[in-house]
């Protein structure tokens, strides 16, 4: 009762999601959305009106002003610096602009590029101090700040009757000020058009991607050529023209010289910008996320004006807000992996049939035996992982290793070996094609093809995504086995898509349908899952019917079958459910039947513990990887079955002293050769009775 | 300040706390192949415990008999009882006396009826229920370790997983044929000692610690040890051998916070293959097994998680620990319960392996030295 409650829980409760989503980046900007829509709601709540048609264009109008100086704030944040001297230089701009429109009387268009020329030209004296002079930024800029401020003082003084005595008369001005179109804020339609334009700049384009390395990794973007001097001060420059451009529409509509513009500026921007998850020590950040940071801190601000909170405690408030966010940007960014970590292992409930205390007794059909404690070994200590072996027609061996290449013993003896063939990934499942190619699975990479003569070709990678699967489940991460068809269709099994090769115990923990099996279709050169949510998909073999496979879901411990072809095509059927240990590979037998390869044996605790997936889950967080509970793999065992799943033959390692975890073993021409993935040996036992004819790498079919 | 908090935050919700460390083996424990490579003197089935006479004579309790290590390596069976004995020790004066689980019979080795043996069997009204140590102290008075009230000896897995804190520290005068308790709810007292200075210790083995046993109260004197503490021999030269029967491994310890896993696990599962220490392990593919423990390129690697272990720590007259001996992870040599040293040779008992080694202290005290030196 209380397992059928835990395998309906663990069945339909997505638990695996979280983790997944935890790791996408774009979780970065759901939490500012999260806190903008939070915060909306709060206001609303509180305050009639708050969101009105309005209001919105008279918010969103401010949003804009301000979003210019977010946006250019971003950029320096960006690329690893700070500019506090936004206040300073929005104020000079506006009384430059204001100058030259209303005592001046110059055109707009000559008004507008002296604004952002001097603004231009503010920022870029932050870039030659902090770009070519190497000093800090921050200290920089707040002494530009005071500097810009108190040159803005002394004009002001000078000119602030001059232009608050002259109004411009100039409908392009008064537009530009507080124009609409289709009532929306003239100031909105630009911001937005600029705030496109600079997503596409830095998410698309050569020169954004070099700001974002600079922001990354200073050195490694100086090592790998970048001129980064060029870039910081140029990110300055670009400050300060964004700040212009604020200054520009915040004239054009207030007409106000006063002593105070600005004032306090570079705070609003700075909560806005890391509110938006902009990371203090550059190189995170985007477009959308200023935007979300700026809506946050207007609606919060205006909130705090409409509820009456006094000028004081609002500055308060905020200088609070950009103290939290600071540290919380700075805690998620150091322990952004072990939440994930923390979130990503997400075991599910398995039972497997209850086994025996005498499964593997001397009655049964699994009575232990020493035949494999014996092997003549290939290759001691000159092989590592060889996780399948093969021989060809001339009975030369072909084996992985975990260097990435495949290696090729010679015929007769095997004491002489060559680098066959260099790949670059974990070859694990290989077979011959008719026309002895050799068709390898490579942990990491994908489907893998070594032609006769010996040229590495990739044959596929990559299969139609799932819609419905948070993981990016198109690129293959662990193509275990496979197995060629009558037709020429290849069919190999991915073991799982939530981890990497050498992760496998961590899926062993989840025992989780996480695996599948694809096809790939020469003639059409298309790759498409044809079995989703496999436990641990491992061997694969063509049945001697010619219309299905036969394959082991290992951590199930079951071997199933699906049939490809003829009138029961997509059915799936099991052929073994209760095997005592975790299948692996399978391969054809010289008689007809199959032999299959136990990596490990199953143990009454970690079965059990397979029943509780929240022990597990507290267990990947509590202990380390090494501690964790495991199948047991140090045992050795080789088994024969038949079509119809019976067992009939079996041979042990037990104590797994040469022949611990065994993945793989193919019979040919009277012997069978013995692979590990996690040995330094390939084994070879003579069979007795056996075809002394049988070639491992020929197909049944042939 | 954050760190604090989470960290509280972290204990609060039994997060990846303090709570699941392990003690590391490190400085005078730092692991060394010296019992591995132990010449092996006795192989055989049901060992239990060694004791050394005063005159120099060394006993060995094996299934239901009491045996007498001669030359050559011969054990000659001197006395038989009708259950297996699960402790042993000699008096000064060269009388025996044995623990037969729930009673301890002290009487003449030989059996002749100059002493008549002396059953005890209860203690302060409750009945003896796991006689797990005995020690001869130098004033001819008997220290008796009744492990568990509720399981006998050879459940002390059990005891460990129900978390039995039911262990008695017991003085048995024989002068006066009397009996009393010294400690109880000892969380399994498998080992007691009196030292030089008349200060009575206790191996309070599921606490991980060796107590001091003071006016009816205990307080550790060796905390922290990275495994379970056995029983305790004299050391020539000052000081005592502790054995530890195995070693911890954070597995275990999560374990045993986890109820309901180890509930199920008691009940459904034989405690040969629960998820615990042992006394061997490696020869049963139904043993459970820890990802550090995965073979790789054919070898099992020596710094695995120890499901079993053997090890035996020297201490001097301080409790400090000198040096130690070990068979690491991988060895054979695994589950030592017992010591007795005579002279300079040293007789361990690995019940895990059935076997007696013999090494001798002065060597290993020269190696540890040289290792040390350099």
């Amino acid at each position: 009762m209380a397992n059928t409650y835990t395998n309906l829980r663990y069945k339909y409760w997505p638990d695996h999601i979280f983790g997944e989503l935890l790791q996408k980046q774009w979780m970065e900007t759901v939490v500012p959305l999260l806190v903008l829509v939070i915060t909306a709601l709060y206001f609303s709540s509180r305050i009639d009106n708050f969101i009105s048609i309005s209001n919105l264009a008279d918010t969103l109008r401010q949003a804009s002003e301000l979003g210019f100086v977010v946006l250019g704030m971003s950029l320096v944040l960006i690329v690893g610096g700070i500019d506090l001297s936004v206040g300073s230089i929005f104020a000079l701009c506006n009384l430059t602009v204001l100058y030259c429109m209303n005592v001046l009387q110059l055109p707009v268009g000559a008004t507008i590029a002296i604004g952002l020329l001097m603004g231009g030209f503010l920022g870029g004296i932050n870039g030659f101090l902090i770009g070519y002079m190497r000093m800090r930024a921050f200290l920089t800029t707040m002494v530009t700040l005071i500097v810009f401020q108190a040159v803005h003082l002394m004009l002001n003084f000078k000119l602030a009757v001059a232009i608050s005595s002259a109004l411009p008369d100039s409908d392009l001005w008064d537009f530009i000020g507080s124009g609409s179109i289709l009532s929306i804020p003239f100031v909105v339609w630009v911001f937005a058009l600029i705030a496109i334009a600079s997503h596409i700049f830095l998410t698309r384009l050569r020169s954004g991607w070099r700001v974002m390395a600079v922001g990354g990794n200073r050195r490694s973007a100086y090592n790998v050529g970048l001129s980064v001097n060029r870039i910081v001060a140029l990110s300055y420059v670009a400050s300060g023209v964004f700040v212009a451009i604020s200054a520009i529409f915040y004239a054009s509509r207030l007409a106000s010289a006063g002593a105070d513009t600005g004032k306090g500026l570079e705070i609003t921007v700075l909560t806005a910008a890391i509110l938006g998850g902009i990371r203090l020590g550059g190189g995170k950040g985007s477009v959308t996320k200023a935007v979300l940071g700026t809506l946050i801190i207007l609606l919060i601000t205006n909130g705090l004006l409409r509820l009456a909170v006094p000028a004081g405690a609002s500055r308060v408030i905020l200088a609070t807000i950009l103290l939290l966010a600071a540290a919380l940007d700075i805690r998620w960014f150091k322990n952004r992996h072990k939440a994930v970590e923390e979130f990503y292992v997400s075991p599910s409930y398995l039972e497997l049939p209850q086994l025996a205390p005498d499964a593997t007794g001397p009655a049964s059909a699994y009575a232990l035996n020493d035949r494999l404690r014996h092997v003549e070994t290939i290759g001691l200590g000159e092989v590592e992982a060889p996780e399948d072996v093969i021989l060809d027609e001339e009975d030369n061996l072909y084996c992985g290793s975990r260097h990435g290449e495949i290696i090729r013993f010679f015929a007769p003896d095997y004491k002489r070996h060559e680098v066959y063939a260099r790949i670059g990934g974990q070859p694990l499942g290989m077979t011959f094609d008719d026309k002895k190619n050799l068709y390898v699975c490579v942990g990491g990479m994908g489907l893998y093809r070594v032609t006769s003569d010996r040229k590495v070709e990739k044959v596929t990678d990559e299969t139609n995504r799932s819609w419905l699967s948070v993981v990016d489940d198109s690129r293959l991460r662990l193509a275990d086995d496979l197995d060629i068809a009558p037709d020429g269709r290849i069919f190999f099994s991915e073991a799982t898509v939530r981890y990497e090769m050498h992760e496998w115990p961590t899926d062993s923990l989840e025992g989780r349908g996480n695996g599948r099996i694809i096809c790939y279709d020469p003639r059409t050169n298309k790759t498409t899952t044809v079995l989703r949510n496999l436990i641990f998909p491992n061997g694969i073999v063509i049945s001697s019917n010619r219309q299905s496979i036969l394959f082991a879901e290992s951590w199930n411990c079951s071997i199933k079958r699906f049939w490809f072809d003829g009138p029961k095509a997509g059915q799936v059927e099991f052929v073994i459910r209760d095997l005592p240990g975790y299948p692996d590979n399978i391969n054809r037998a010289s008689d007809g039947n199959y032999w299959l390869a136990l990596m490990g044996m199953r143990c009454p605790a970690f079965d059990l513990a397979m029943r509780k997936p929240a022990f597990r889950r507290r267990m990947s967080k509590q202990l380390p990887g090494d501690e964790w509970l495991a199948p047991n793999i140090n045992t050795g065992c080789i088994v024969k079955f038949n079509e119809q799943g019976q067992i009939l033959d079996v041979l042990w390692d037990e104590g797994g002293v040469n022949h611990p975890m065994i993945t793989s073993m193919r019979e040919h021409r009277g012997y069978l050769y013995i692979g590990g993935i996690s040995n330094n040996r390939i084994g070879r036992l003579k069979l007795d009775g056996a075809d002394r004819t049988f070639v491992s790498s020929r197909h049944a079919y042939v | 300040m954050f760190d604090a908090l989470t960290s509280a935050v972290s204990s609060a919700f039994n997060r990846r706390g303090s709570s699941l460390s392990v003690p590391i083996l490190d400085g005078a424990l730092k692991p060394n192949n010296l019992l591995e490579e132990a010449p092996v003197l006795v192989e055989r089935k049901g060992l239990e415990d060694i004791a050394v006479s005063a005159n120099g004579e060394i006993y060995v309790a094996c299934g239901h008999d009491v045996m007498r290590l001669a030359p050559g390596a011969e054990l000659r069976p001197i006395a038989r009882h009708e259950r297996d004995i699960t402790a042993l020790t000699i008096l000064p004066d060269g009388v025996l006396a044995v623990g037969l689980g729930a009673s301890v019979i002290v009487g003449s080795p030989d059996g002749s009826s100059a002493n008549k043996p002396v059953v005890v069997n209860h203690v302060d009204g409750q009945p003896l229920n796991a006689v797990t140590a005995l020690h001869a102290a130098a004033d001819g008075t008997l220290l008796i370790c009744d492990a568990s009230a509720a399981r006998p000896y050879s459940e002390w897995n059990y005891d460990l997983m129900e978390k039995g804190r039911t262990g008695r520290l017991i003085r048995y005068d024989r002068a006066a044929d009397k009996a009393t308790t010294l400690a109880s709810g000892l969380a399994y007292s498998f080992g007691a000692f009196v030292d030089r200075q008349g200060r009575t210790l206790v191996s309070e083995t599921w606490r991980h610690q060796v107590d001091q046993v003071e006016g009816g109260k205990t307080r550790p004197i060796i905390p922290a040890l990275p495994g379970y503490p056995a029983r305790i021999a004299t050391a020539e030269g000052g000081g005592f051998w502790l054995t530890v029967f195995a070693c911890r491994t954070q597995l275990v310890e999560f374990v045993l916070q986890e109820t309901d896993y180890r509930r199920e696990m008691m009940r459904t599962i034989d405690p040969r293959y629960w998820v615990a220490p042992a006394l061997s392990s490696g020869i049963d593919f139904r043993e459970p097994l820890q990802t550090g423990s995965v073979k790789q390129m054919g070898i099992l690697k020596p710094w695995a998680p120890p499901r079993s272990y053997g090890l035996v720590i020297r201490f001097n007259d301080d409790f400090i620990p000198v040096y130690s001996l070990h068979s690491r992870v991988g060895g054979r040599h695994h589950g030592i319960v017992a010591v007795a040293q005579r002279d300079d040779d040293l007789y361990v008992l690995s019940k895990g392996a059935g076997r007696i080694l013999k090494l001798s202290a002065s060597r290993i005290e020269a190696v540890e030295a040289a290792e040390h030196g350099a």
